[in-house]
């Protein structure tokens, strides 16, 4: 099962497809870290009349037929188009061909929060103008959460695959990297896809600004103003393989992963628990063989809310005796939910390669009960190593995922 | 008890019917000045929860700054009797 | 590497709650599709497999229940027959206890309810808050774990019918990555009368009228040592999960019949060993090429079939865990015997297959 030595595999990102509010494709997205571009802007995937302030960010020179070919784009629901897109991506930037992916046994897993939760707003609408009896049926069929994974197996002709879809809310794109990780690690699977996709909509945005988390206008992480989230959208997947066969192809290395952890604060179904999720930041170090020390710099689940920051930076002081600069690109492409943490694996791994910590924009004075360096506006050039990338959802599911840089000459 | 302009005491029994509700208590454990979060237990989806259900009951508007004043029922009587006095004046 | 067997479930289902009246009603093979309530429940269907006279009230408690929902009270409910089932010593350590749980949707009613309170409000944010969880598609697994207490890895799996199967794939490999000692792992669905609008319209015509059911099962795995030290009696080992995809329905029957045959070869186990065969056997154009896949792939043996969908409805996500169930069921007590083995496998409309291999023990 394992390779020659019985070890098991180490486990190299060699693709990213990434879909967000600041760039289609992985070329602008860190074009879009490095210099530090806003997502920002009025929401205009649903009348946002009645609320006091509605921005968030949206991808919005999105058109599917760019990005999908295989599928028609109807059947789609936008999440899964930003999923089958971003899958798109990862493989072309692999360099493997579709021919040689659909040789190999594979895993897909796609976390989401919402899935086609802005499809079963299109239908509720409709359901109220017209009744239930009028809903269509293409729309029914698409809005389910299996299809962000199964979007991805119709649209690349996959054969010898297992597809999951881990709806564990805010964390899942840390979830689903987990399991291919597992999975390729064990020699179960040669490739996996895995990351994370949803959409803005109505139905969640309007939970969270009950909830008085909205921030009017910009989101900023860390700062002692910070008002909230700014409802975000996209999706990143990430292909893997064993070191082995990524040497062996001669594919460009963008990191390795080195391990996660998973826990459940099983306390509160929305506060976060600063000694739980300590706990998963030591299991995921566990898991990956790394030391406190080790870590470069943190990618934060950093929402911008009051709780979960003055949290997690608690968390982070608990395990770190002195914390490493800590940063959340929700600054950049706001609260992308179930894609959140998959965007932030794939920033790590850029980081990683192109040697720069990505910066916490809209910050203008670090609160001191965080009291983190934020790398505040400005991304600064470091020489990495090791990154550890935080994710926290509803329910205190948490995960933390560790990646390191490659280096040809261990 | 403090002597309200716009709530009387039908509004207030509403007040506390809704809280209790949410609370998951009797009416009877619930006096005038108990507080939600020390005496009964209520977290801060408690707190959301009852400005929420008051905003829709009455038909008002509560900034979530006042969550701070809400912390028995004495103050929410007061928050909600305001609000129906800014939506007042509002609609003259 | 530290194989897992099941050794001990627990069941919601049309029969009602709990393991024994399923356990009856699988054996008798007594359909549990009864008449809807129509006052209760409006919709496109008048026939159900509704779990009898269930609340979260009546089951999970009244404290704390009054914004939970249908799906989040069944898996809170089958979560917590299972742990009693169990005793106290398997939550000793709950950090090291991870639990699994497959959903459709989360809870589409929850969901729609919810934007619907946004669309016709006086304002677009008079929502409920308290209710916001239960939009979020880990409502039902999270929940479990904070009324039980379960701190591992908490992770929520959706696939359609596969969703069990593919639940169970990802317990084990969770476990073998070292992430929990031991994973309670399962699925659950609810009936409502959004669900069943969304299936109606989304449904083919000639699968249309088909009822539907809801329900949910959960099993505990962990080590054959870990049950006997626990005096729990493995039922079945885990041997194999595969699963496969399909371009063309024409081609469901040989892709469900490769499966199921990788899975064998994964489990060492013979086609003519399968005692049990639990299909899916879903809408019209699926059950039979799923039928024909499987007698492909097993030849000339004969084994005993269980076929749940007509006994309980179109359980959807909790479909495979609920098949699952009933070979436990059918096995009884003392598990799956010495040298034998069963097969639960789902063709989805999606265009997946999948499949796992259970065995008793290895034959002396």
């Amino acid at each position: 099962m394992y390779d020659n030595d019985e070890r098991p595999r180490r486990v190299v990102i060699t693709g990213l497809g990434t879909v967000t509010s600041i760039g289609l494709g992985v070329e602008a997205f860190l074009e879009g870290l490095r210099a530090g571009r806003s997502g920002a802007k009025p929401i205009t995937a649903f009348d946002t009349t009645g609320f006091a302030h509605a921005n968030g960010c949206e991808v919005d020179d999105f058109d599917p037929a760019e990005w999908i070919h295989q599928v028609d784009p109807e059947e789609l629901g936008r999440a899964t188009q930003f999923s089958v897109a971003a899958a798109n991506l990862a493989v072309a930037d692999s360099g493997l061909t579709p021919e040689e992916l659909r040789r190999r046994r594979a895993l897909v897993s796609v976390g989401t929060t919402d899935a086609e939760s802005r499809d079963l707003d299109t239908l509720m609408g409709v359901q109220l103008e017209y009744g239930p009896d009028q809903l269509a049926p293409t729309v029914a069929r698409r809005a389910q959460a299996g299809r962000l994974s199964t979007g991805i197996i119709r649209e690349l002709g996959l054969v010898d695959v297992e597809a999951l879809t881990i709806p564990t809310a805010c964390a899942a794109g840390n979830y689903a990297i987990g399991s291919g990780f597992d999975a390729i690690r064990d020699g179960e699977v040669d490739v996996a896809l895995c990351g994370g996709a949803d959409a803005v909509c109505r139905k969640t945005f309007a939970g969270f600004y009950r909830l008085g988390t909205i921030a009017p206008e910009v989101c900023q992480p860390f700062d002692k103003d910070r008002k909230g989230i700014l409802t975000g959208e996209g999706a990143g997947i990430l292909l893997m393989e064993s070191l082995d066969s990524a040497l062996a192809r001669g594919a460009r290395i963008h990191a390795e992963v080195l391990g996660y952890g998973l826990n459940c604060d099983a306390h509160h179904p929305v506060a976060p628990d600063r000694d739980s999720l300590a706990r998963c930041m030591e299991i995921a170090h566990r898991n990956a063989g790394v030391k406190p020390e080790d870590i470069d710099f943190i990618s934060a689940h950093g929402t911008g809310t009051r709780a979960n920051d003055v949290t997690e930076a608690g968390a982070i002081r608990q395990v770190f005796a002195t914390p490493p600069p800590t940063i959340s690109i929700k600054s950049m492409i706001g609260h992308s939910m179930g894609a959140a943490s998959a965007l932030a694996s794939a920033a790590c791994a850029l980081a990683l390669t192109e040697g720069f910590i990505p910066p916490t924009i809209n910050h203008r004075e670090t609160d001191p009960e965080c009291g983190l360096d934020c790398v505040p506006n400005e991304a600064r050039p470091a020489e990495l190593n090791v990154v550890q990338n935080n994710a926290l959802a509803f329910a205190g599911n948490n995960a933390v995922l560790v990646l390191g840089r490659y280096r040809e000459a261990e | 008890m403090t002597t309200t302009k716009h709530v009387d005491a039908e509004g207030r029994a509403t007040i506390k019917g809704i809280i209790c509700d949410i609370l998951e208590i009797d009416e009877a454990e619930m006096t005038d000045t108990s507080r939600f979060k020390e005496d009964h237990e209520a977290d801060s989806m408690g707190a959301i929860e009852i400005l929420s259900q008051l905003e829709r009951a009455f038909g008002i508007d509560i900034d979530q700054a006042e969550l701070a004043r809400m912390v028995n029922l004495e103050g929410v009587v007061t928050v909600v009797d305001e609000a129906v006095a800014a939506k007042a004046a509002a609609s003259l | 590497m530290s194989e897992l067997v099941l050794s001990a479930w627990s069941v919601v289902s049309p029969y009602g709650v709990g393991s024994a009246p399923f356990s009856a009603g699988i054996g008798a093979g007594t359909s549990a599709v009864g008449e809807l309530d129509r006052a209760a429940w409006p919709g496109p269907f008048d026939r159900c497999g509704l779990v009898p006279d269930f609340t979260a009230a009546e089951y999970v408690g009244k404290k704390g229940t009054r914004t939970m929902d249908r799906v989040t009270a069944i898996a809170v409910t089958a979560v917590g027959r299972l742990l009693a089932s169990c005793g106290d010593e398997l939550t000793a350590h709950p950090e090291q206890i991870g639990l699994v749980l497959g959903t459709g949707s989360g809870s589409v009613q929850s969901i729609m309810d919810f934007t619907r309170d946004s669309l016709v409000g006086e304002r677009p944010y008079h929502v409920d808050p308290a209710r916001f969880p239960n939009t979020v598609m880990n409502r039902a697994a999270g929940q479990s774990a904070i009324w039980h207490g379960i701190k591992g890895p908490n992770t929520t799996v959706a696939g359609g019918w596969l969703t069990g199967l593919l639940a169970l794939s990802y317990a084990v490999r969770l476990h073998r990555g070292g992430h929990c000692a031991r994973v309670l792992c399962g699925a659950a669905e609810e009936y409502s009368t959004q669900r069943a609008w969304l299936e109606w319209h989304g449904r083919g015509v000639e699968e249309r009228e088909s009822p539907l059911g809801e329900g949910g099962a959960v099993f505990l795995m962990e080590t054959v040592a870990d049950a006997r030290e626990a005096g729990r009696t493995p039922l079945a080992r885990v041997l194999a999960t595969r699963f496969r995809a399909y371009a063309d329905r024409a081609d469901a029957q040989k892709t469900l019949a490769e499966c199921v045959g990788s899975a064998l070869d994964k489990a060492g186990v013979a086609p003519e060993d399968i005692r049990l065969v639990a299909p899916l056997g879903a809408g019209a154009e699926l059950a039979a090429p799923e039928e024909a896949g499987i007698e492909d792939a097993l030849g000339t043996a004969r084994p005993r079939w269980i076929r749940c969908r007509p006994l309980l409805g179109d359980t959807s996500a909790a479909s495979t865990s609920l098949q699952l169930a009933a070979v436990l069921a059918t096995a009884g007590e003392s598990g799956l015997g010495p040298g034998e083995a069963a097969l639960v496998t789902g063709i989805d409309r999606d265009g997946t297959v999948g499949c796992a291999v259970l065995g008793g023990p290895a034959r002396a």
